[in-house]
């Protein structure tokens, strides 16, 4: 019988409040959750049948459930879905094995949750437009240098010039508001991610680790980069558990 | 868990429902090689990479144009052969009845292709 | 209108959610773990995940 991971969490002083907090919850299909504790760190599990470990919408909902309910009471460290080992033996010895490095994200992510921005808009629509970007699109539609003759392929090339200018702009453009958020989110001392042009609608997909206090500030800091960029979307959600915070790859 | 985790948006969510449907299409952009459509898939595979390439060479291409180092006649032939790769990728996406849709492949955290 | 917001809403969530644990996390690896969630499972797991087509449908039909 295996045991599947939930998270690791930093054991608190009370010896018996981890059972108290655990009786509480239940794991995927109504499991009852166990823990296995190495020193000050504690790894919340269930039993699990590889075979029975399906990834559906109600398992994994039911998992995220499970961590976010004891992020709201212990500093974690979320495991990914579907990390099931042989015995409580193994996981303590993984833990023992692990143990400096998994101290450290704990202490890292401490007292703090994780947001996600993300900012969309139609490209399209908005290289269209491309006075948007600012003055940078003032050089798109002037011709290069010395340009005298026309032909077929130097119109050709006049109109890939003119896209791969809007392009570039484009480009600038989400730099500059990368630039802003990161700005405007300093006094709310987020600890910022950025992933930039996605897709065509999303040009920025952020993440951040900020201080549980700070979350309302957060939410401020975006409700004026909306006012500031009427022609993005910008989407917010959280708090969550640190899940792009742990950079720890256990074996 | 069935908190709504959106603390901000203006609800204007038509693009976040977009790459939802993306990620819903499972005809879409994942590549899959059956035995029966080998063929269609290679070939899906072969021009994805073939699209790629002649992009970023058309950028290369621009950024050197727009630097403003090329004779006129430089640029002319540069245009014809751009635009002759251009038209020759045109025909082969009709002949495999392939889209640019079809030519962009998510690659997971690196976002899509192009 | 309202309810499409809704419903949308809560796709998001439910995406955002099964992003973060379906590939995020602390990640084990190794003969030690019998994992469940592979690489593949990534981004066609999300797939599967809202794999709803009603929902689907909602979202497509709901934009215009």
């Amino acid at each position: 019988m295996g045991k599947m991971i939930y998270s690791i969490i930093k054991a608190s002083e009370e010896p018996t409040q981890i059972t108290e907090v655990l009786s509480g919850l239940r794991g995927i299909s109504g499991a009852n959750l166990e823990f296995v504790q190495c020193a000050d760190i504690i790894a919340v599990t269930c039993s699990a049948e590889r075979k029975e470990v399906v990834a559906d919408r109600s398992n994994t909902l039911d998992y995220a459930g499970v961590i976010d309910e004891l992020s709201k009471t212990c500093t974690l460290l979320p495991v990914r879905f579907g990390s099931v080992m042989e015995s409580e033996d193994d996981i303590l010895k993984m833990l023992e094995r692990n143990y400096q490095g998994i101290q450290n994200n704990l202490d890292k992510v401490e007292g703090k949750v994780e947001f996600g921005l993300k900012v969309f808009c139609d490209t399209e629509k908005l290289k269209s437009r491309p006075e948007i970007f600012g003055e940078e699109n003032i050089k798109i539609f002037d011709k290069p240098p010395g340009r005298q003759n026309n032909s077929v392929y130097l119109d050709y090339v006049n109109k890939k010039l003119i896209e791969y200018r809007i392009e570039e702009a484009l480009l600038l453009f989400v730099n500059s508001v990368i630039k802003e958020i990161t700005d405007c989110c300093i006094s709310v001392g987020a600890n910022g991610k950025f992933r930039k042009m996605v897709n065509q609608n999303n040009i920025i997909d952020a993440l951040f680790l900020v201080e549980r206090s700070k979350t309302n500030g957060l939410i401020g800091v975006v409700k004026e980069l909306q006012v500031k960029y009427p022609d993005l979307d910008f989407i917010l959600t959280g708090p969550w558990p640190p899940y792009n915070f742990v950079d720890i790859t256990i074996s | 868990m069935s908190e709504n985790k959106i603390l901000f948006s203006t609800g204007n969510l038509d693009g976040l429902a977009e790459d939802i449907g993306k990620m819903t299409d499972t005809e879409g952009s994942k590549l899959k090689l059956h035995p029966d459509n080998a063929d269609s898939g290679l070939a899906k595979l072969v021009l994805t990479l073939v699209e790629l390439i002649r992009k970023l060479v058309e950028k290369q291409a621009m950024r050197r144009v727009d630097g403003g180092s090329l004779t006129d006649e430089e640029v002319e032939r540069l245009g014809e052969t751009l635009m002759k790769l251009e038209m020759k990728m045109e025909e082969l996406k009709k002949h495999f009845n392939l889209t640019d849709r079809d030519l962009n492949l998510n690659l997971g955290p690196l976002g899509d292709l192009m | 209108m309202n309810e499409n917001v809704i419903d949308r809403s809560r796709d998001i969530t439910i995406l955002e959610v099964l992003d973060r644990v379906l590939n995020k996390g602390v990640i084990l690896t190794g003969d030690i773990v019998i994992s469940v969630a592979d690489v593949d499972l990534i981004y066609l797991g999300v797939k599967l995940m809202l794999s709803s087509v009603e929902t689907m449908e909602k979202l497509k039909a709901g934009k215009h």
